[in-house]
């Protein structure tokens, strides 16, 4: 069995391919935030809503938390063109992935809203704090020391889950090496390279996720 | 839509496509568990190795901390793919379904491995030191005083971990390994309306997670530490 590796071509190719991360970075940034926007209602229907939205909320999460991710875009892609609606390759991957984030988001911020207890809200009231003063100087520190490990971490999950818009012909870093690799027949080094331009995303962002965390909020967060 | 729904239902149930869908289910949950078991104990094993403090180790130290690291940043398409390349030329004829269970293994043991450390991490050290006074051999301390203490702290994340990889394996179904993604596809393929197809799917993952995830709830609040 004879095999060189030839990186070449792949190389050749590397503008391309960090394009393509560039994409996946896009997609990540706008499914978190996104998410994040979902999680804070849920987070806050979760601990403070009646009976029925708490419910709700707990519904949506059990649900999207205990099925795939890829499935829930099949469905948003396949199945809701019968009801006459269609959506692209990019935007059914993009509501798919930010549902998804809602779910595991509102977990996440819950722990954080939790994190603070009431007696120190009164606390802050009794010494006159304003509602702004009593959110940046009481709540914040709190839910920042808690979730800003697991938010982080939830981050680059999403920089490697959104891999999987390349299965909808997304062009992000996977869907750009599917797409060379079909054309160079140099498999191996293509999925290498994609793997090494992964490696180095998520360990920039991580670190820097880090640092934001260390000098902005004051959390100790861990890179590796 | 509806009409069309309600049409299929009745030809959708049928007893071949419960017994297809029941097969495929068998391996998500064979991938899953099989290669969350071989991960769990590889996992194991470069925990042990990482913590050891052993200078004979230390080139593999390196190399365990660099498999741990990058693995956990590679996206498990892309180790799919790896794997399907790698192994195609040289094991000609491995069947698709191993070939996903071999990357599962690769991912899972770096993961559980992280999870593993934090265990063994969590021991306290005057323990250790206890234990090295009582003249135990590594292997005994390692037996007797870390693993039974570690347990409670490995136990519920890994729990976790398994139900998180029961939903990421159906990126296998890239592959062609018929698991309950695939024979979703296939269903629908084979004129099934999408609706029905991937909605049947989605209720089959459901059907494996939730246990598993009320499980691993139920673990993370039995064994707290208190």
């Amino acid at each position: 069995m004879d095999y060189t590796l030839q990186f070449s071509a792949v190389f050749d190719e590397l503008p391309y391919l960090l394009g393509g991360a560039v994409v996946t970075l896009q997609i990540a940034f706008v499914t978190f935030w996104c998410g994040a926007l979902i999680g804070i209602f849920g987070a806050v229907a979760k601990v403070y809503g009646g009976p029925v939205t708490s419910r709700v909320a707990h519904g949506y999460v059990v649900f999207f938390t205990n099925t795939p991710a890829l499935v829930q875009i099949f469905l948003l892609y396949y199945a809701l063109p019968e009801a006459g609606i269609l959506l692209g390759p990019l935007t059914a991957v993009l509501i798919g992935l930010t549902l998804n984030a809602g779910a595991y988001l509102t977990e996440i911020l819950r722990a954080g809203v939790i994190s603070v207890r009431r007696t120190e809200i009164e606390a802050a009231t009794t010494l006159g704090m304003s509602g702004l003063q009593i959110l940046r100087f009481v709540m914040l520190p709190h839910i920042a020391k808690t979730i800003f490990a697991p938010l982080s971490n939830f981050f680059i999950w999403l920089v490697l889950g959104s891999s999987l818009a390349a299965l909808f012909g997304v062009e992000e870093l996977t869907g750009r090496a599917i797409n060379i690799s079909t054309e160079n027949l140099r498999s191996i080094e293509t999925f290498t390279v994609v793997a090494a331009i992964y490696v180095v995303l998520t360990v920039v962002a991580s670190t820097s996720l880090a640092l934001v965390g260390r000098y902005a909020f004051r959390v100790r967060a861990k890179v590796f | 839509m509806l009409e069309r729904l309600l049409e299929e239902v009745p030809l959708f149930f049928n007893y071949h496509n419960l017994v297809f869908i029941a097969q495929a289910m068998g391996r998500t949950l064979w991938m899953t568990l099989v290669g969350c078991s071989i991960g769990f104990a590889a996992g194991l094993l470069l925990a042990v190795i990482r913590q050891s403090r052993s200078r004979l180790l230390l080139p593999i130290r390196a190399v365990v901390i660099a498999y741990v690291e990058t693995f956990r940043r590679i996206p498990f398409l892309v180790i799919l793919f790896i794997v399907l390349f790698v192994i195609e030329p040289l094991m000609p004829g491995t069947s698709l379904l191993g070939i996903a269970t071999v990357s599962v293994c690769l991912l899972s043991t770096a993961f559980l491995s992280e999870i593993v450390r934090s265990g063994l991490e969590s021991v306290p050290p005057e323990q250790v030191e206890g234990a090295r006074t009582l003249n135990f051999s590594a292997l005994q301390m390692l037996l007797l005083v870390i693993l039974p203490q570690s347990w409670r702290v490995i136990l519920p994340p890994a729990a976790a971990f398994v139900v998180m990889f029961v939903k990421d394996t159906s990126l296998a179904s890239q592959l062609g390994v018929i698991e309950l993604t695939f024979a979703g596809k296939m269903l629908v393929n084979r004129g099934f309306s999408p609706v029905l197809g991937f909605g049947a799917i989605l209720v089959c993952y459901f059907l494996l997670s939730y246990p598993l995830s009320r499980f691993a709830a139920y673990l993370e609040k039995r064994l707290a530490p208190s």
